[in-house]
């Protein structure tokens, strides 16, 4: 590389509208930049598929194994609120005002601003397909209904802003 | 200024020019009406034809195929007549051109705000429209091969070896990735479905960006930069190499796009090592260019012409370091469907394409009206404004995108998402959203004075004391 001239024309001018070329060298750095890539490339491949032999599907199995561990620790620590007659006896009585501002906040979203629903049920009718009464109110929102897509809030919110909340819906959605 | 060339269709230049000028305002102004909805809601006015849904691929078509493509057109027919030095096989293939892609351009406007699409992103237009595309660019590679065999010099310059992978590779992408069969006039099936359908769309998406949006604007650089500068090009050797490693590389780096999808695992790996691969012969580009402009650096400082491409090379340099570590898995994972990507392909749109095409504009004017530019000052002012709203735009899109990405990852300690309701993930950025407003309304703004001085340029009335005086 040495023994190139610097700056040594090619001599394609008069083809090239003028254009002359320099017949320089690849810079030293670029060309190390290429073959590293290359190196990096196959080296990752033969790990990730033939020495670690990771895939997304193990990726996926992974995280939600470690999920469960932590989640299993944060059960152990504070037990979901049931409501009702599985708190106890008259540890939280909920307070419809307050729990307006929550359902503002959290619910309003799902369940709309006058309660008529929209992605979630209505709850001014009188279906009240989980039970209408403020026990059975409570548990929904506390445990959820995953696969319908209400999420447990009872985990987000605390036992204390579930009992707002479900007063509110209790009293305004007009409950059993 | 230059003399009338004795025997090069300049016409068919100034026509492809003038229209670049145009249908990039179309689809600058689309876009920023699209930033203004995304910021402000109200701005869809209601209407089906002016719904966001609609009039993004308008916008992303328009840019893509009526500014970009147009303006390589006019570069290229500019180039090759000379590099070849003979005109243009045939005038008639060239009318056939240009008329033919401008009423696919008219076409597209229309039926995309109309709902009309495949609904394939940067292949939305209907099976009719795509059957003209396949007719017009093969129209245009017959004449563009002709000129070839017909040229009055042994050496090819580079120039026309980015142009040719252009030609060639462009007219694959598009007939296999358009193939359908027509149920009515406005609608078809895919002949592939499922995961190919995926993975031929992203062969297709990525190389559309690799040999329209890059090998034919490094091309346009090899040719437009050393003769504005008026230096030779640094290095032939890296010239050869970076070309055949970049259409080599490129063609394999689409899966990237389909990372953490229904992809087979070993699919995704080749997608995202050929795409770090790729770094290298991207950057090689950068590097001739910028080596180029050893000994005429003192120029920048009052050719506007030198600014666009200096900014041009070194947002493709910046764009072409980011897109290889987003198609790392780990990368990706965090960027992927947020506003990084828009970050990431404005670099690539306003800063290497925009930039590089409106330096070359700026330099042909000149030579196409064979008059000098109306205000040197005025593209100066261009230049500016382009550079800040690039940075504006980008800056906000980058910031929005990595908020947006950890926002929805984001989990408490108890294992829940962190942000439930989705809304607040689209809340929280709406100031950035309003950035990018101002940004991309800049750039516009930019556009209009390009717009204003080729006008003044092109009607000026003292063109013949001007060519006796040069």
């Amino acid at each position: 590389m040495s023994a190139r001239e610097q700056d040594k024309v090619m001599g394609h001018a008069a083809d090239n509208d003028g254009i002359e070329e320099y017949d320089n060298a690849l810079p030293a750095w670029w060309l190390w930049l290429l073959y590293g890539t290359i190196v990096f490339a196959v080296g990752y491949t033969v790990d990730y598929h033939f020495i670690s032999k990771r895939s997304q599907a193990g990726e996926y199995d992974a995280e939600v194994a470690a999920a469960e561990e932590a989640m299993a620790a944060v059960r152990a620590a504070a037990p979901v609120p049931t409501g009702g007659a599985a708190n106890p006896a008259g540890a939280i009585v909920g307070d419809p005002e307050a729990g307006k501002a929550i359902y503002a906040s959290t619910c309003v979203g799902c369940h709309g601003p006058e309660l008529k629903g929209g992605v979630g049920p209505d709850l001014t009718d009188s279906t009240w397909i989980h039970g209408g009464t403020l026990e059975q109110i409570t548990h929904t929102v506390a445990s959820g209904v995953p696969e319908k897509g209400m999420l447990s809030w009872g985990p987000v919110l605390g036992a204390e802003k579930v009992a707002h909340v479900a007063a509110f819906v209790h009293s305004a959605g007009g409950g059993q | 200024m230059s003399q009338p060339p004795p025997n090069y269709d300049d016409q068919i230049v100034r026509r492809f020019v003038s229209v670049t000028v145009i249908w990039g305002f179309v689809g600058m102004l689309v876009g920023v009406i699209l930033a203004l909805q995304l910021a402000w809601w109200p701005a869809n006015l209601g209407l089906p034809y002016t719904s966001f849904g609609r009039l993004r691929p308008l916008h992303t078509n328009a840019v893509i195929f009526a500014f970009t493509a147009n303006a390589l057109f006019a570069g290229i027919y500019y180039s090759m007549q000379r590099l070849l030095k003979v005109r243009m096989w045939s005038d008639k293939l060239s009318a056939v051109h240009f008329w033919g892609w401008q009423a696919i351009i008219v076409a597209a406007a229309i039926t995309l705000p109309l709902g009309l699409t495949q609904g394939k992103e940067y292949a939305e237009l209907i099976w009719p429209i795509d059957l003209a595309i396949a007719v017009v660019w093969v129209a245009f590679a017959i004449n563009f091969f002709g000129t070839i065999a017909i040229r009055k010099v042994a050496h090819l310059y580079v120039a026309i070896w980015f142009y040719m992978s252009m030609v060639i590779t462009i007219a694959v992408l598009h007939i296999v990735n358009s193939l359908a069969m027509p149920a009515t006039l406005t609608r078809s099936y895919p002949v592939f479905s499922g995961l190919t359908d995926a993975l031929v769309q992203w062969w297709y998406g990525h190389n559309a960006v690799g040999f329209l949006l890059t090998t034919p604007i490094l091309g346009l650089m090899y040719y437009f930069l050393p003769r504005a500068a008026e230096r030779p090009v640094y290095s032939y050797r890296l010239s050869i190499i970076h070309f055949w490693a970049l259409v080599f590389l490129y063609l394999w780096a689409g899966p990237h796009h389909l990372l953490y999808s229904a992809l087979p695992d070993w699919a995704q790996t080749l997608g995202m090592v050929f795409s770090i691969v790729l770094l290298a012969p991207s950057w090689g580009g950068m590097l001739n260019g910028l080596l180029t402009l050893r000994g005429a650096w003192d120029r920048l400082r009052t050719d506007p012409v030198l600014k666009f491409f200096v900014v041009g090379i070194t947002f493709y340099g910046m764009s072409t370091f980011e897109g290889p570590m987003m198609s790392i898995r780990s990368v990706n994972s965090l960027s992927h469907y947020t506003d990084w990507t828009i970050a990431h392909v404005h670099q690539g749109a306003l800063g290497w394409v925009g930039m590089t095409m409106f330096g070359m504009i700026y330099w042909l004017a000149p030579r196409i009206w064979y008059r000098p530019l109306h205000s040197v000052s005025l593209a100066t002012t261009h230049f500016w404004l382009a550079t800040v709203g690039i940075v504006l735009y980008v800056v906000a899109m980058w910031t929005a995108g990595v908020t947006q990405g950890l926002m929805w990852r984001g989990l408490t300690p108890d294992g829940l998402l962190q942000y439930p309701n989705f809304l607040d993930t689209v809340t929280g950025l709406i100031p950035f959203y309003w950035i990018r407003v101002i940004g991309g309304a800049m750039y516009l703004v930019g556009l209009c004075l390009l717009a204003y001085n080729l006008w003044r340029t092109a009607t000026a009335p003292a063109a013949s004391s001007q060519l006796e005086a040069a």
